[in-house]
């Protein structure tokens, strides 16, 4: 067989195995999976490796780029964790606070973001989930955010407020256009909401992320996209006849969501979880992602950019970490095929 | 109806091989009533107006954007200005198109766009199928590790990898060979690889371009579904692994495909980090190049010059146009395969 041939070029290690009896047959053909995933490999090992050890590099040591007349390139000299310790001290805004402060407050935005992404982006597929009358309409319309991408649009919207801006320089015309997303969640004005919430009683931290996510609908919408991509696939996935036997029994939309959907889906909930924190985390219109990029807006590597990259990256390593820990036991897998 | 309440079927008509009978039943408006008149009824209809309403509004939030730069193409420099233009312009003008498609050579970016997308999309959709079908189909020591690896591909921006980047590709080598040979040289690369296509595709061809490493975990969750039967069987057919992965797997896999086929195309379409820090000399034009979105100096000279025309204002209103027609062909497309989207999504077996 052909395989075979394959097998001994890139498993020299069977002659280690000779003891026994040679790799059995399941244990040659799950060597073959290393040509599978080896595209992969060849990628991370020869490009992506250097360039993420070069950026690395760069952040603990000071970058010199030597002028063209003595040959050009670049020097580093190591300066060890100063990088570090200036960059991650350095006020960034008039409050005064600190790099490292500004990660954290960001975090506890981001976070809140999430889980509002998550959450809306699994009520939208529910929704779309169901028999209705004009679904395929709204279900395309839904994905155009997934297709068109939110860095196009940031960029639309960029020019758009620039047009904003070039009129408001000519003082004092109400603008003929406007961008989109203000006009567009225009429609339940902000102050409307906070009234209301007011007279409901309810205190002003819950009425703060209230207005804002109001006032932010676009944003989210825009963003939840692939989410709600992927929860309409887990939604399709569970089985018409569970959701009979449970209107057999007499169970309420409210409880079939919360004992049936709501187990079948939590895999893909830690998907999204994932996805979204690494979406947002790094997405260019992140407060802290802008710090970063602007350090060295002009793409001159600089020890401080890399340096503030890094430990960001860092703290958000380690938030999946926990994320992925938390939800582990929250997580409920339906094993067919394992 | 049968007014005479006999008990048996009344004969209406009857006729060799068919016969028409009228049976007692309730009455058409009692039927109504009990059908209409209850609470669930009214629960369900409420329920069915406030999602359609609310399905509406959001439709409306995603695509008002779009009209309201639609209508602000056709603007003249005068209508941005006047206060009772909202969205329908009263001097419709064409100057925006025109200098795109002229003067910025739109159809000649959106071919080469389409080439690159078409091209990377190919690879990344085959790069992630070899890939996930490797992470899910072998049980191999330190598959989890490299998987994390793939995951932390994601994690880290390219941004942020830029600069290290457009090195690694100005001097791109196999350990010095094309150095040697004078392979640039001969043909014509005084920069390496920098401004050709050739770092995207090997991005794509190493699963590293953009949320190759979603594409990945996708591929491997719907390999995941897929019966382990089906390898077996063709295994006792004779069929050796890769003949398996490219005779039965890849062609059953076709929904799947598609569906990442369409965001890596549409991505790369609209992406604009990738094209301008690789592909940033004015021979290589995309749609997404900043040369394709901006105004020729000269041009804006000549404006300057022009009585009543703002400059400032015409160099907006072209990126807003130019936004537009970035968008337009991919809306067109997207149009048409917006359903195999869903089909290849919701066929993944993701929920297992």
């Amino acid at each position: 067989m052909t395989n075979d041939i394959k097998m001994n070029t890139t498993t020299p290690a069977s002659s280690k195995k000779k003891k026994r009896r040679g790799a059995s047959l399941v244990e040659k053909k799950d060597r073959l999976g290393w040509i599978f995933i080896l595209p992969f490999l060849i990628g991370f090992v020869f490009l992506y490796a250097g360039v993420v050890f070069e950026s690395l590099s760069y952040s603990f040591a000071q970058y010199n780029t030597i002028p063209a007349i003595k040959g050009g390139g670049y020097s580093l000299t190591f300066v060890g964790f100063d990088n570090f310790a200036e960059q991650l001290m350095k006020t960034v805004d008039s409050d005064g606070k600190t790099f490292i402060e500004m990660i954290f407050t960001s975090f506890a935005n981001q976070i809140i973001d999430v889980v509002i992404i998550l959450m809306f982006s699994l009520f939208i597929a529910v929704l779309l989930n169901t028999k209705m009358a004009g679904r395929t309409a709204f279900r395309a319309i839904f994905f155009v955010p997934v297709v068109v991408g939110a860095g196009i649009i940031a960029k639309i919207d960029a020019s758009a407020s620039e047009i904003l801006d070039a009129m408001s320089s000519l003082e004092g015309i109400d603008m003929g256009t406007s961008q989109g997303g203000e006009q567009a969640s225009g429609l339940v004005s902000s102050m409307d909401v906070e009234m209301l919430l007011m007279s409901l009683g309810l205190g002003g931290s819950f009425t703060d992320i209230i207005v804002q996510l109001v006032e932010r609908i676009y944003e989210i919408v825009n963003r939840s996209g692939v989410q709600m991509l992927i929860f309409l696939a887990g939604l399709q996935g569970i089985s018409p006849s569970v959701y009979e036997s449970c209107q057999m029994e007499g169970a309420t939309a409210w409880e079939t969501f919360w004992k049936i959907t709501f187990p079948m889906i939590s895999p893909m909930i830690l998907v999204n979880a994932f996805y979204t924190i690494i979406d947002s985390f790094t997405a260019e219109s992140n407060e802290v992602m802008q710090a970063i990029i602007a350090i060295s807006p002009d793409g001159v590597p600089s020890g401080a950019q890399s340096a503030a990259a890094w430990t960001y990256f860092g703290i958000v390593i380690v938030a999946l970490g926990l994320v992925a820990l938390v939800c582990k036991n929250f997580v409920f897998y339906d094993r067919k095929n394992d | 109806m049968n007014k005479n309440q006999e008990t048996a079927p009344r004969v209406l008509k009857e006729s060799k091989n068919r016969i028409r009978v009228d049976f007692e039943r309730t009455s058409l408006k009692e039927r109504m009533k009990a059908k209409y008149l209850n609470s669930n009824f009214y629960t369900k209809l409420l329920l069915a107006i406030f999602r359609f309403v609310l399905l509406l509004g959001i439709s409306y939030i995603i695509l008002f954007p779009f009209f309201s730069k639609i209508s602000a193409s056709f603007m003249s420099p005068v209508d941005f200005i006047q206060s009772d233009v909202k969205l329908i312009p009263k001097y419709p003008t064409l100057n925006t198109y025109k200098y795109l498609i002229i003067e910025n050579h739109y159809f000649e970016a959106m071919l080469n766009s389409f080439i690159l997308s078409f091209v990377c999309a190919a690879i990344q959709m085959f790069i992630a199928a070899f890939v996930g079908y490797g992470f899910a189909k072998f049980k191999f020591k330190g598959k989890n590790l490299v998987f994390l690896l793939v995951m932390l591909t994601m994690i880290v921006p390219h941004q942020i990898l830029a600069s290290s980047f457009v090195q690694k590709f100005i001097y791109f080598d196999f350990f010095g060979i094309l150095e040697a040979t004078g392979f640039y040289n001969a043909i014509g690369l005084s920069q390496g690889l920098y401004n050709t296509y050739a770092p995207l595709i090997i991005l794509s061809l190493t699963g590293l371009a953009f949320k190759n490493g979603l594409f990945i975990f996708l591929m491997r969750q719907f390999y995941r579904g897929v019966p382990d039967e089906l390898e077996e069987s063709s295994a006792i057919d004779g069929y050796g692994t890769f003949k398996t992965f490219f005779h039965i797997i890849l062609p059953i896999s076709v929904p799947m495909l598609t569906t990442v086929f369409i965001l890596a195309f549409a991505w790369q379409w609209t992406d604009i980090f990738y094209v301008n820090t690789f592909l940033p000399a004015s021979e290589n034009l995309l749609l997404t190049s900043n040369n394709f979105w901006a105004v020729m100096p000269d041009t804006l000279e000549a404006l300057k010059d022009q009585a009543g025309a703002n400059a400032d204002t015409f160099e907006v209103a072209v990126k807003n146009t130019a936004g537009l027609l970035v968008v337009l062909p991919l809306m067109v497309l997207y149009i048409f395969c917006q359903r195999k989207l869903v089909q290849g999504i919701a066929q993944s077996g993701l929920a297992n």
